[in-house]
């Protein structure tokens, strides 16, 4: 391996460390305000990168058209799962809401399993390929990049400078004190897990640009997995936290696979995602509030 | 009757059970292999009640063990089938099969087990994952190939017993297995082990504050449930099947069914896991019949359900129900 390989190799993971950031600050987001992990976060994903499949190969939409499409059915499907199920167990205790996102996951992949069955599909979004000489970077993947980072711009101004986005700020602060201020925390949870859950199926449609042929309705697991790591490298509660620890998770993730590939006797593929569960293992230990955490 | 056998009331519904299962499986043609599911499933219920159940903490890398344990009996009988052990090569399995668990168990809880139960999920949904992946990625214990030794066992046993090892006595074991696991959780509920526990499970800064050691007792449930775990996988899924494949063996779906027993059944209680187990498998049996590949989509719901509306389970109701009646100590 040469150095330009390691360059190119972490220049990809740099673009696809944003899409991971992005993909991330739903969780970061529902488990700031609501305190609940979403064990599902991958079925959501999976939902995201099956309508951008869907709407390409069924309308011939690209991608583009799919974001907003897919960041509605996601806060669809979140005010859902809101009002029916999470609204009742906001502030239970942990077993419960674990319990239920992960049924949540499971009813969404049984029920795409039924419609488009558990071959893998994918398709080609082909807009042209730059070449930066270490390597050679399809537009597409780019336009992802740019697209998390717009997101994640957008959803920074959202907290920052809108009366919905103080508000809920002011619920991951201190609910109590936010209540008794008249913010109508009811209705910040509802919004607040309906946006997670709308950013993490807006990132499936994303990362379809990076798995070619990885569409499958049990293809969310490796995600949640990925998530977990950045989200506790980040902090867990921070979205922003969650970006940026995305980005080192792309970086590391890459970077990596240029070195296991030197190693004789290994499959570079499998040892990054081992890889990811002995990150997560070794942030716990050492610093569980997150390297990019406050405390 | 003394204070001393009045404890052990409790176990006799659920060997009851056991004894109704095997002599069924015995007796009825045909019946044995519906019979082992649900022993199984009884049995996997148990081990992970001890863990879930009784610390209101998810493992939800729970069949990393099973697979360990699987991995233990396969590695034993397909590297050490030459020595000359007979029989004490499946207690070699089964010794590799529990040593494994456990390390992995310790590795794991002394890291997660004294982070809040957020992180603990978090961090046991990629145990499964991460194994699995370090076993292809570095292509040990044959990668994802994985192991493949019924020739071993034939010519260390020879056709015979190698077949009534894996037809009847691997069986037999799990329902052996499920028996010890029920005695193990009487044990830690009416023990020390099980108050601590219950303390915790209700207000685990307020038990800490009362001087109990929280992670030494969720440690010891947890490793416990893994052991129990490994010793399963070793027979149910080693010595019965006589295989591992990865992806088989890691197969989270078998995670999800550990919930619904544990939950449906009623979390913490000693009976529900049976009662839970029997439905459970029950349930999939009928289901693979009449509408095969729907299982997950109708217990689901149905872990919602239950999470929701009764956490206590049905074992859980039967004890609100039984209360002042003769029949309060038989239920737990």
């Amino acid at each position: 391996m040469t150095w330009e390989q390691l360059g190119g190799n972490l220049i990809q993971g740099l673009i696809l460390g944003g899409v991971y950031g992005m993909a991330t600050m739903g969780l970061s987001l529902i488990f700031g305000v609501l305190r609940v992990v979403n064990v599902g976060h991958g079925a959501f994903v999976m939902v995201g990168a099956f309508v951008a499949f869907w709407l390409f190969t069924a309308l011939g939409l690209t991608p583009i058209a799919a974001i907003p499409a897919a960041l509605v059915v996601g806060m669809a499907l979140g005010f859902l799962f809101f009002y029916s199920v999470m609204r009742r167990l906001v502030g239970a205790p942990e077993l419960t809401s674990l319990l239920a996102t992960f049924a949540m996951g499971i009813i969404l992949e049984e029920v795409v399993k039924l419609i488009f069955g558990t071959e893998f599909r994918g398709y080609n979004w082909d807009v042209g390929k730059m070449d930066l000489s270490v390597t050679v970077l399809p537009l597409a993947k780019l336009y992802a990049f740019i697209g998390s980072v717009a997101i994640a711009a957008l959803l920074y101004f959202w907290f920052n400078r809108t009366r919905a986005g103080t508000a809920v700020r002011s619920v991951v602060e201190d609910s109590e004190g936010a209540r008794v201020c008249g913010v109508n925390v009811g209705w910040v949870y509802a919004l607040s897990f309906a946006l997670g859950i709308g950013l993490t199926v807006t990132s499936g449609v994303l990362l379809t640009m990076f798995i070619p042929v990885g569409i499958n309705p049990y293809m969310g697991g490796v995600y949640t997995l990925k998530a977990f790591v950045i989200a506790v490298l980040g902090g867990l509660a921070s979205p922003y936290g969650a970006f940026f620890a995305g980005v080192i998770f792309g970086l590391i993730e890459n970077g990596s696979y240029s070195l296991f590939a030197l190693v004789p006797g290994l499959e570079p593929f499998a040892m990054t995602r081992f890889l990811s569960f002995a990150i997560l293992l070794l942030i716990l230990l050492i610093r569980p509030t997150g390297l990019l955490g406050t405390k | 009757m003394t204070r001393g056998a009045t404890k052990y009331l409790p176990l006799l519904p659920v060997y009851l059970i056991y004894l109704v299962l095997f002599l069924v499986a015995e007796g009825m043609p045909g019946m044995w292999q519906l019979m082992a599911m649900l022993v199984f499933y009884c049995a996997v219920g148990q081990a992970f009640n001890i863990f879930l159940g009784m610390t209101g903490y998810v493992n939800f890398g729970y069949v990393a063990f099973l697979a360990l344990g699987t991995y233990g009996m396969a590695l034993s009988i397909y590297h050490f089938h030459q020595l000359p052990l007979g029989v004490g090569i499946v207690l070699l399995g089964l010794l590799l099969a529990v040593v494994m668990a456990v390390l992995l168990a310790l590795m794991v809880g002394a890291v997660a087990l004294r982070l809040g139960g957020a992180y603990f999920a978090i961090a046991t949904i990629g145990v499964n994952e991460g194994f699995r992946y370090l076993i292809e990625g570095t292509k040990i214990w044959g990668g994802s190939e994985g192991i493949i030794f019924s020739k071993q066992l034939l010519d260390t046993f020879g056709r015979e017993v190698a077949n009534k090892l894996s037809t009847f006595w691997a069986d037999v074991s799990v329902l052996i297995i499920a028996a010890l696991a029920a005695l193990i959780t009487l044990h830690f509920i009416r023990g020390k082990t099980g108050y601590a526990l219950m303390a915790l499970r209700e207000d685990e800064e307020a038990a800490k504050v009362m001087g109990i050691n929280v992670t030494k007792y969720k440690l010891i449930a947890f490793v416990t449930s893994a052991a129990l775990a490994g010793l399963i996988g070793a027979m149910a899924w080693g010595l019965k099947l006589t295989y591992v494949f990865p992806p088989e063996a890691f197969d989270i779906s078998y995670t999800v069914e550990g919930i619904i027993i544990v939950m449906l059944g009623g979390a913490g209680t000693l009976l529900g896991p049976v009662v839970g187990g029997l439905l459970y498998g029950l349930a999939k049996y009928w289901l693979t019949v009449i509408l095969p590949g729907f299982q997950l989509l109708i217990f689901a719901p149905i872990i919602i359900v239950v999470v929701v509306a009764f956490p206590e389970g049905i074992v859980g109701m039967l004890r609100q129900r039984l209360k002042g009646t003769p029949f309060e100590p038989f239920v737990l």
